[in-house]
């Protein structure tokens, strides 16, 4: 079986989502890893985009948190305040996040790499910001969240915490209020790493086949620590890949393409008119 | 105000633009990745407002156009990106090398901003959250003031109400007195409207006020909170408007690529949006034909009801 390293984070990742969750997912990769979950294993789990749509049954690949696809088919079109409500309220179990940067105690930097000699306000690299990632880090009662283990994302301290993980460490969400549960686990392109339940410190838990612990952790800004009963992931299966496939038929979420390389307007057209016509009821 | 409750309000785009959006001003767009007021944003650039704050939970095309046109001095949110296909160029290098102008930036989480809105539609100062907590938001944001809750004596992050001078919202159909109904996600919608002092109604068509009547409960926004309507079809492009058509990720694309390059995104803005007299003259460059395209992958399948 073929599969690219994206491939295999949205299956690793789809398969820590449980059936009967409600699952407030992100676009890109945690969208596919939500479908793919609930099309296998979980298919009473029901997706929830921030922009409003709750339950949606999309017949292509939303391009975005907000794209209409989110809300087609919904259960629920409503309010970007009032779906974030409902994470703080209690009522999301699951929420799959990305992020820039990332610490040993999970906290998330989406806002900005500030550098030497500069500042929030001028810094070396601008990023997009919170978005709504802050709130379902703070709220979710599960966290997964998925990035890709590249030199530098993983560092001993974040230029920025845009998103609450453990914060310092033990008890220091609960002195700040936090309700959610804070991090499980970090999936990416390597390895799963989990969080140590008295340290609060992430700790690599599970290898891809072909992954080495040294690479790992030359990979990763402090003194990581390992699992004394390391696993090995299990590869993406056809079927996990086959429906990747269908709701990525551009291969832009995959990494296969950029969307620049999608020829012209009339292709795009052709292929989004297959897509609801071969896709329907699909995700 | 306007004499009767039932008068009209409608009026051209560089009407609305012109009487309610003045330099130094504060503003929000409705929409949120999608049922963007890009037609808005494009009239506002070349009516040559500047100065403005723009108080937003997350924006893309409405905040890297207006950066890159200069017409902003400062910015209230929580995303500045450009979606699926990357960072926003305009903002970057408006943020990190200070071209054409620096923005000022106050982050937010969406939640948090979110409040705000909800703060200033309901006229109190200030509105709780849960978000926010903990982390360098707060640390670099002194407006979010956490306390221990006065009943519990938790912490919790207290956030002051939003209330722009103006907000642009644009919706799939709107009556002439400004009765606004939206079909899809609605974001923030109805809380800006209410939170702003005054808010213009941007849609995709006018319907009778008997129409609005057949189906209230679509209705976000009502008149009172409304001061102009008007009549702005595709005025989403490139982001997409539920029911009406798909977003044109292509466009996008282009898009990004030619404003990662400041005379390449220079030339852009000259072309679509200078150049253009008007919304209309920006559609014809898009292309009349690419638009019903968009519409026809949308409608196919999502069908506004009625």
């Amino acid at each position: 079986m073929n599969y690219s390293a994206q491939e295999f984070m949205v299956s690793a990742c789809s398969r820590l989502i449980k059936d009967n969750e409600c699952v407030f997912i992100g676009v890109g990769i945690p969208l596919l890893a939500g479908v793919v979950a609930s099309k296998i294993h979980a298919p009473n789990s029901v997706l929830i985009y921030e922009a409003g749509g709750i339950g949606a049954i999309s017949r292509r690949l939303p391009w975005s948190i907000s794209d209409n696809a989110t809300t087609d088919n919904a259960l629920v079109a409503t309010e970007l305040w009032r779906v974030l409500g409902d994470v703080q309220r209690g009522f999301v179990d699951v929420a799959v996040i990305g992020g820039a940067q990332i610490d040993k105690f999970g906290n998330l930097n989406t806002t900005a790499i500030i550098g030497p000699d500069k500042s929030y306000q001028k810094p070396q690299t601008r990023l997009p910001g919170s978005g709504g990632a802050n709130d379902l880090a703070s709220s979710a009662k599960r966290l997964l969240i998925i990035m890709r283990l590249e030199n530098r994302k993983f560092v001993e301290k974040l230029d920025y915490i845009t998103s609450p993980g453990f914060l310092a460490g033990p008890g220091c969400r609960e002195k700040a209020g936090l309700k959610g549960g804070g991090p499980e686990a970090v999936i990416t392109n390597k390895c799963i790493f989990r969080f140590d339940p008295l340290t609060k410190e992430m700790y690599l838990d599970e290898l891809f086949p072909g992954v080495t612990i040294e690479e790992v952790r030359s990979d990763v800004g402090w003194d990581l620590k390992i699992s004394s009963d390391i696993k090995i992931v299990e590869p993406p299966t056809e079927k996990e890949i086959e429906i990747m496939h269908k709701i990525d038929p551009l291969g832009v979420v995959l990494g296969r393409k950029s969307i620049q390389e999608n020829q012209s307007f009339e292709d795009y057209y052709q292929i989004m008119k297959k897509c609801y016509e071969s896709m329907a009821l699909l995700i | 105000m306007t004499e009767s409750n039932y008068a009209s309000k409608q009026m051209t785009l560089q009407e609305a633009i012109k009487k309610y959006v003045q330099s130094g001003c504060s503003i929000t767009f409705g929409g949120f990745i999608g049922r963007d007021c890009v037609a808005a944003a494009h009239e506002i650039i070349r009516q040559g407002i500047r100065d403005l704050t723009v108080i937003d939970d997350s924006k893309t095309d409405v905040m890297d156009l207006l950066v890159g046109a200069g017409c902003v001095k400062r910015w209230e949110g929580a995303y500045l990106g450009y979606g699926a296909i990357g960072l926003a160029p305009n903002i970057r290098r408006s943020v990190e090398k200070g071209v054409p102008l620096k923005i000022e930036l106050e982050d937010w989480s969406n939640a948090g901003i979110s409040m705000r809105f909800l703060a200033g539609s309901l006229n109190v100062p200030f509105m709780a959250t849960r978000s926010m907590l903990g982390t360098d938001i707060i640390k670099y944001n002194e407006r979010v003031k956490v306390i221990n809750d006065p009943y519990e004596g938790e912490p919790v992050a207290l956030v002051p109400a939003a209330r722009p001078d103006v907000a642009i919202i644009h919706v799939q159909r709107a009556d002439v007195m400004g009765n606004a109904q939206v079909w899809g996600f609605t974001g923030n919608d109805e809380n800006k409207a209410r939170a702003a002092r005054h808010t213009i109604i941007t849609c995709e068509e006018i319907v009778s006020t008997d129409e609005i009547r057949r189906q209230g409960n679509l209705t976000l926004i009502p008149f009172y909170c409304v001061d102009a309507v008007v009549q702005v079809p595709f005025g989403c492009h490139p982001q997409s408007c539920y029911g009406y058509y798909a977003y044109d990720v292509l466009f996008c694309g282009d898009y990004h690529e030619a404003a990662k390059d400041r005379d390449k995104f220079l030339k852009w803005l000259d072309h679509y949006v200078l150049s253009s007299e008007d919304h209309l003259a920006y559609c014809a460059k898009v292309g009349w034909d690419r638009l019903q395209k968009l519409m026809g992958m949308e409608r196919r399948f999502n069908r506004i009801p009625g």
